[in-house]
């Protein structure tokens, strides 16, 4: 498992392939890229900053990742997710897994999105023409992650 | 709420647990006070989450009040 806190554009592209380098024990990746949108409900993004919290930060992801692969079939996990200042389609987070058939990669990288979203210890803050706003959860991710936590007791 | 606030402190004399310490961030910051009614606050202690606010504390320690996340 390779879980990591970046502070510097990545290229998920790179990252994906060399993860799946060589690991011809797994017939099924599946890989999920979140970017910072230009726009957001009809307001223009300049800016993206995401604070973390170091040490605990990287901790508390590897700790959600443990929690759901371990439900799954999955002999390896990719997390990387950017902090500080982001640019619009520059990549925000990257989760890759690996796995033997493909439901289980699906269902790995499905479940640890919804978890992140609402449970890494990480905050956003959008900035615009109309100033700057910390971004919290929709009530649709506290949804998923409640149906995620019932999917994987 | 903002995160991101670091001070260290000289631990007050009369806060000895989690919860006193949550009372004297309050009465010091009146408006992280209100922020933290509002809002769903994590507390962490040593880099562990708190469940329980009788948890002792000493000298040292590091604690820390978590706003609604947003990652992903």
């Amino acid at each position: 498992m390779d879980i990591r806190i970046v502070s510097r554009a990545f290229d998920p592209q790179a990252e994906i392939a060399a993860f799946a380098a060589g690991r011809d024990d797994a017939g099924a990746l599946v890989s999920f890229v979140g970017t910072c949108r230009a726009e957001t409900a009809g307001a223009a993004v300049e800016e993206l900053r995401i604070d973390h919290y170091p040490g605990f930060s990287e901790k508390e992801i590897a700790r959600l990742a443990e929690e759901t692969s371990r439900r799954f079939s999955c002999p390896d996990l990719l997390v990387v997710h950017r902090v500080g200042a982001i640019r619009p389609g520059e990549a925000i987070v990257l989760v890759a897994a690996l796995s033997t058939h493909r439901a289980d990669a699906f269902e790995v990288v499905r479940i640890l999105m919804d978890y992140l979203k609402t449970d890494a210890p990480l905050w956003k803050k959008e900035t615009g023409p109309q100033g700057a706003r910390w971004i919290e959860p929709r009530s649709e991710d506290y949804a998923r992650r409640l149906k995620a936590e019932e999917e994987t007791k | 709420m903002a995160p991101a606030a670091l001070a260290e402190i000289a631990l007050p004399k009369d806060v000895r647990t989690l919860g006193d310490l949550k009372d004297w961030v309050a009465r010091q910051q009146p408006l992280l006070g209100a922020a933290m009614e509002a809002t769903r606050t994590r507390l962490i202690v040593n880099q562990c989450v708190a469940h329980d606010l009788s948890q002792a504390l000493a000298d040292g320690d590091e604690v820390a009040f978590l706003p609604p996340m947003s990652g992903g």
